[in-house]
């Protein structure tokens, strides 16, 4: 057998030291920046006060400020410097994790040493994990449609259209869990349309995506301005927090995992049911195929775009879902736009997540963190930052991950192709 | 499988792909349909596989009229098939391509990795062809991916009858020989195999049965012991010159230097590895080798497209760094690149648009910035009856032609002005017979005026009819230089691999057939052992 005798091609060797200089400079500038900034601006005794506000009352811990920030920013400084010197290509990933969290780190407790802020662990994790549940849905749906090789843009949309049904069907039936379930029919309708003309008629799908978001964009505020008129439509509906007994009183894991909405355990189940069903599962293995190499599907008597039309609407379910969140989980009532283009910031958790559900968990915990920081940071009102500053962190920081531990994310190769099985 | 077509006929609108073909595959049987590229061959299968549906006409398996209205049919029917361009999903493993479709479960749709595993084991072993399950599928040779193909096609349900579309045209001559012998075993076990193919050599050595197709009709019932020229001048529709004829070379001086050129691809690979190479005036050098042994990236580096890491280029004596392509172009390069389809043609075009699409901005077709559409329209209609290009008009678009005729239009481009050096990359792939004869002449004429021609090829019969030298590339150097008198073994030999001096010294010795025997198989068709078992099942297709 003649490949046998073939030689590997001479690749670049994975032990060998290489340099990094860029990202190095850039780290190691970060780091000394941050120590020099530490000791010109900050006085040698203030604290960062971390508190366990929902279960230990009285067990505040008290960090000195300035002695953190510069053990952080040299971390982050070393890693740089580590970089610069050369590292194995395997270690590039752990110094590039160690010099972002240090990074990241730093200025957290730099920003919640100002007298009067204290960062309350378990609030902000909770919230955190609460906050993050409209990128992991909205990915989520996003991964189902785009693994199948169908670009969805409109999950902003759906998310308006769940938000909005979500309200109504609550107050028609008087039933809060029958609104989650008209949210999720609305969100599923609205990609059937998308489904419908990217697989029968193979229309442009980014086309597609932006008028669906326009469509419900104004869909939505019409219909807002009608029910303004009638009583009762658009009220309010909230639903219990779940409660676990003796397990929401750990610390930290109690409040951030056993004392959440029902939201918060659809989201990290259908994070696991999802991974569970792409990889592991008839469904996934055709899902991948025809999203990576639809005429191998279809050789193998694989239906393409039946699939990819179910896959879409089943994705517009949980798109559907996640806008019930804005207002359902909320406790509030349907307001015009009120999805701020968390839709889009959504596709972009999909794609720091590289398509892949556990990496939208990921995302989105990322993103639902930075954001729970930067309103409490706000809300305390004695922050350094002009709030409006503090609302691009999470994106300031989706940059830094993306450049710095990301890089290149390869989509699904037949992702927004459309299939026609005359083709071939 | 007994597989019998009846008047099978396939129209596309107003024209007729395929036009009442009767067609028997007896069990056990290979049975060949010959025919060049646009005859139907492909329209023909794809409505064996259920991908078309037969305007009218019938498919009968053991004699019972079946029609499919999908691929899932007919693989439960007991046909699977290999097609041209690989159905394989690049990120999959061996055992995920190959259950797709119809997966190993454990009951609600839950995969079971260990019993596609054992499925892949299973049939790998039944037919000797030896895969990892695990293996991710791009990340194979392509020789493997088609083996991945093949036993992908025997896993159906009872695959009885295989179909394979154009198997050999992506794989090396050693892969060729096992392909072959692959395909023996098959039809021994009882298998009946359609192998689809304009190889007259491939088709020669293996088939029981020839049905020759030109125009979607059968035009003729071939016997393996038909010659060559009997089975080409079937296809082609006339007589048709297997040889090229040419005069010894005259080289001149180099037109071409490449030193220690080294090209690193942008997943880290040295692609290019320190190349050395030199054409002179007045010759072709054939490169020979293994696609993806650099030959696009040396082909791209000298035409400027992409930027070398090592080493240095001239071209007609004139060093080439920092001169862009078109400079280059304007200096007398003359580039066929492999791509037509990517590289060769803006296939939107109209054809005398693309006739001119290096020259476009010089006299006559521009005057003042403005494009003379008179000159180019005459242009073309002179370069159109000069290179025998069929189409309708000058003004159709390029995607209309065919693969031969686009492929004409890209020579017809380069030819028509004065150049000091040519690359031919593939210059006659996917083309047929007919256009083959004309570009390997024109190729012959361009050397005698006294232009470098480098020939790049994965085809050895190109390389022999062609080269006045031959140059062997293998991990992106030039791992020998021969003259074209050198035997397909030795060359076979150095193209995987193998150093010059073992390449040589092989047949005579014979010493290393016990370590050797794998590169013995890698001979090319003619001097293998398959011949022999070729020869035998000739007399008993002839018993049938």
């Amino acid at each position: 057998m003649a490949v046998d005798t073939m030689e590997a091609p001479a690749l670049v060797d994975d032990r060998a030291p290489a340099r990094h200089l860029k990202a190095g400079v850039v780290y190691a500038a970060l780091g000394l920046l941050l120590v020099v900034l530490a000791l010109t601006a900050l006085d040698g005794d203030r604290t960062t006060t971390v508190a366990f506000d929902r279960t230990l009352a009285d067990a505040d811990w008290a960090l000195p400020t300035l002695g953190a920030v510069i053990a952080l920013g040299a971390v982050t400084a070393a890693a740089g410097a580590w970089m610069i010197a050369g590292l194995a290509h395997r270690w590039f990933k752990l110094a590039s994790v160690a010099a972002v969290t240090a990074f990241v780190l730093a200025l957290l407790v730099w920003s919640y040493s100002q007298p009067g802020t204290v960062f309350r662990a378990e609030s902000i994790l909770a919230g955190a994990l609460f906050l993050s549940l409209p990128y992991m849905f909205g990915a989520l749906s996003g991964v189902v449609c785009e693994r199948s090789g169908v670009i969805n843009i409109g999950i902003e949309g759906q998310f308006l259209m769940g938000a909005f049904t979500g309200v109504l069907v609550a107050n028609i039936t008087g039933n809060v869990y029958a609104g989650m379930v008209g949210a999720m029919l609305a969100g599923a309708l609205s990609t059937m349309l998308l489904a419908l003309l990217a697989t029968k008629y193979q229309v442009n799908q980014v086309v597609v995506g932006v008028i669906l978001n326009l469509l419900a964009l104004g869909f939505t505020s019409f219909m807002y301005d009608q029910l303004k008129k009638a009583d009762g439509l658009n009220d309010a509906f909230s639903i219990p927090t779940i409660s676990w007994g003796p397990l929401a009183d750990i610390p930290v894991l109690g409040p951030v995992l056993f004392q959440q909405k029902l939201f918060v355990y659809v989201g990290l189940v259908l994070v696991a049911a999802v991974w569970f069903l792409l990889y592991r599962t008839r469904w996934g293995l055709r899902t991948r195929a025809v999203g990576e190499h639809p005429a191998a599907a279809d050789s193998m008597g694989v239906d393409v775009n039946r699939l990819r039309f179910w896959n879409v609407t089943a994705a517009g379910l949980i798109a559907g879902f996640g806008g019930a969140w804005f207002t359902i989980a909320n406790s509030l009532a349907f307001s015009k736009n009120m999805t701020a283009g968390l839709g889009f910031v959504a596709l972009a958790v999909m794609i720091v997540g590289r398509w892949n559900p556990l990496g939208v968990l990921a995302g989105a915990l990322i993103f639902g963190f930075t954001t729970q920081v930067a309103r409490d940071l706000d809300a305390s009102g004695s922050s350094l930052v002009p709030g409006e500053f503090l609302q691009m962190l999470p994106y300031a920081v989706t940059l830094v991950v993306v450049a710095g531990l990301i890089g290149r994310a390869k989509a699904p190769a037949a992702d927004g192709v459309p299939y026609n099985p005359g083709d071939k | 499988m007994r597989l019998e077509l009846k008047g099978l006929t396939k129209k596309f609108g107003s024209f007729t792909a395929d036009d009442d073909i009767d067609l028997v595959v007896e069990p056990g049987q290979i049975h060949a349909v010959l025919g060049e590229n646009g005859a139907g061959k492909s329209t023909l299968m794809n409505m064996l596989y259920g991908i078309l549906r037969p305007t009218s006409g019938e498919i009968l398996i053991d004699g019972e009229p079946a029609s499919f209205s999908g691929p899932g049919d007919a693989i439960a029917a007991g046909i699977g098939m290999v097609h041209q361009h690989f159905k394989l999903v690049g990120p999959f493993s061996v055992a995920d391509n190959v259950q797709l479709g119809r997966e190993h479960t454990r009951g609600a749709g839950v995969l079971s990795a260990k019993a596609a595993r054992r499925a892949v084991l299973d049939v790998s072993e039944q037919y000797g062809l030896a895969l990892d399950p695990d293996a991710v599928c791009e990340d194979l040779p392509v020789g493997v991916q088609q083996r991945v193909e093949i036993v992908k096609a025997l896993s159906g349900p009872k695959t009885e009858l295989l179909i394979l579309d154009e198997p050999t045209a992506v794989l090396t001559p050693a892969e060729i020989t096992e392909l072959l012998q692959i395909m023996r075993n098959l039809a021994e076990a009882g298998t009946s195999i359609l192998f689809i193919s304009h190889k007259l050599k491939e088709v020669q050595a293996v088939a029981d049965t020839i049905t020759v197709i030109r125009r979607g009709k059968v035009v003729a019932e071939l016997e393996p012991t038909a010659s060559e020229s009997e089975m080409a001048s079937a296809m082609v529709g006339r007589a048709v010159s297997l040889q090229v004829d040419k005069t010894p070379a005259e080289p001149g001086e180099a037109r071409l230097e490449v030193e220690g050129l080294t090209v690193v691809s942008d997943a880290g690979v040295k692609v290019v590895d320190g190349l050395d190479l030199t054409v002179r005036a007045g010759e072709i050098v054939g490169l020979a080798g293994v696609e993806g042994n650099g030959q696009t990236e040396l082909a791209r580096a000298v035409l400027g497209l992409v930027k070398p890491d090592a080493g240095r280029i001239a071209i007609d004596g004139r060093d080439a760094h920092g001169r862009s392509p078109a400079r280059r172009i304007a200096d007398g390069l003359g580039y066929i690149p492999e791509d037509r389809g990517r590289d060769g043609l803006v296939s939107e075009f109209s054809v005398a648009e693309n006739l001119v699409l290096n020259q476009y901005k010089d006299a006559p077709y521009a005057k003042g910035g403005v494009v003379d559409a008179g000159a180019v329209h005459r242009r073309a209609v002179d370069s159109i009856a000069e290179f025998d290009i069929r189409t309708q008009s000058p003004d159709e678009s390029a995607s209309s032609l065919s693969g031969g005729n686009q492929q004409k239009v890209i020579i017809a481009r380069e030819f028509s002005r004065p150049r000091r050096f040519l690359v031919a990359a593939q210059p006659t792939r996917g083309v047929d017979v007919g256009a083959t004869e004309f570009i390997h002449s024109r190729l012959v004429s361009e050397r005698d005026t006294g232009t470098g021609v480098l020939l790049i090829s994965s085809e050895l019969d190109e390389i022999y009819a062609l080269a006045d030298r031959i140059a062997v590339i293998y991990n992106g150097r030039i791992v020998g230089e021969v003259d074209p008198g050198t035997p397909r073994d030795v060359i076979g030999r150095l193209m995987v691999g193998a150093d010059a001096a073992a390449a040589e010294a092989g047949p005579e010795t014979g010493t290393d057939a016990g370590t050797g025997s794998d590169i013995e198989t890698s001979t090319g068709i003619e001097t293998s052992t398959g011949i022999e078992t070729s020869t035998d099942e000739d007399a008993n297709g002839g018993d049938r």
